[in-house]
């Protein structure tokens, strides 16, 4: 925390410089006030003072605090009213759009996104594969320990056929869904 | 009846008689009673559903019919929930469900649950036929009770945070949804102008 001496003087010390920033904007030819060297953007306007400042007015004083640099924080300058809160959050491109691509899953009938897959069909579908999947941990016994063959999913009553002679097979014990094919 | 004379007995026939009329108004606290906030609710849009209208003659149209639903104290903001309430207005009950389920935001689900209970509220208690003849004709959001906590910064310095509760409001009413009238720049403009002109100046001479 900055002592009440140190606060005073750079207090002093902005304002004088503000004031001279003022009578340059305003196009005085002023060397009145004390230019001090400063972190911001060099003024465009007037090249010839630039080249005063550089040689001749270095400034004895230490170098500029945070209170004397011009880039200071934005701020806002007034309170937004509601009304115009009101414009910028219910305008329209924030407002949530109307879906138009939902129609009807084929077959179950659930709603469902045109480019997505039924949920109901997935959830179906992951939940047999579950099964399946305890079905395989039982047959290992434990991790790492799933042979270097294929495997093939018999429900009740099926047998396996030509092609599923060199493959691993996992029972579950119920008929066959429909779905699975 | 000795007692009665007696200060502390008259004290205890007050606190008695306060009791007794306590308990014979509503659920509210007698007037005079200083109570908590918590207990100062209104529970006005559910009282909505009470009303009741006299029979309807003969010659009258039918009366739609309405149901009024909410749910108090959702953890959620009351600005998040006002885009969903806004998206909805106006639409059919199963089209709101349609876009309420595929919308990703936590409101959403809230809402989807709070129109199938004012559905199935609508069919079993409110006389209404086909569960999907049914449209949403007001919804909006209003600020439930904040929690405040302290929300710490560099320092030395404190903020207090709300903790941000809101409430969502649905009215059903029978029927098919009335066709949204497209009002114009051009509309708006004249209504303005209607308004400017409609003015009274008061105490004039």
């Amino acid at each position: 925390m900055m002592s009440l001496v140190g606060l005073l003087h750079s207090l002093r010390r902005s304002l004088l410089h503000l004031e001279g920033k003022l009578l340059q904007s305003a196009g005085f030819d002023g060397h009145l006030a004390p230019a001090l060297a400063l972190n911001g953007p060099r003024l465009q306007l007037q090249p010839q003072q630039d080249e005063h400042l550089d040689e001749e007015q270095q400034s004895p004083e230490q170098p500029p605090g945070i209170l004397d640099n011009i880039m200071w924080m934005a701020a806002p300058k007034k309170r937004r009213s509601i009304e115009i809160n009101r414009t910028r959050r219910r305008a329209v491109e924030k407002l949530i759009k109307v879906k138009d691509n939902v129609v009807p899953c084929l077959e179950c009938g659930h709603l469902k996104q045109k480019h997505v897959l039924c949920g109901f069909c997935y959830e179906k579908v992951r939940r047999e594969t579950s099964l399946i999947r305890i079905q395989i941990n039982a047959q290992e016994g434990g991790p790492l320990k799933a042979p270097a063959t294929e495997t093939v999913v018999l429900y009740e009553g099926e047998m396996p056929g030509d092609q599923d002679q060199d493959k691993r097979i996992v029972e579950r014990a119920r008929k066959r869904p429909t779905w699975f094919t | 009846m000795a007692t009665a004379c007696t200060g502390r007995g008259l004290s205890f026939l007050r606190s008695l008689t306060r009791h007794v009329r306590g308990t014979a108004l509503s659920g509210r606290p007698p007037a005079g009673l200083h109570t908590s906030a918590a207990l100062e609710v209104n529970k006005n849009w559910e009282r909505r559903n009470l009303q009741l209208y006299p029979p309807q003659l003969p010659g009258e149209p039918r009366r739609a019919a309405e149901v009024h639903h909410c749910r108090r104290q959702i953890k959620y903001s009351k600005d998040k929930m006002w885009y969903l309430a806004k998206m909805i207005r106006g639409l059919s009950i199963d089209q709101a469900i349609t876009q309420l389920e595929f919308n990703d935001k936590k409101g959403a689900k809230i809402v989807k649950e709070v129109l199938l209970e004012a559905q199935d509220m609508a069919v079993k208690n409110h006389n209404v036929e086909y569960k999907s003849n049914l449209y949403i004709a007001e919804s909006h959001s209003g600020k439930g009770k904040y929690l405040k906590r302290i929300r710490y910064h560099g320092r030395g310095m404190f903020g207090i945070m709300d903790k941000v509760y809101c409430h969502y409001f649905v009215k059903l009413v029978e029927g098919p949804p009335p066709a949204a009238e497209p009002r114009t720049g051009l509309d708006q403009a004249q209504e303005y102008l209607l308004g400017l002109r409609s003015r009274t100046v008061r105490h004039s001479l």
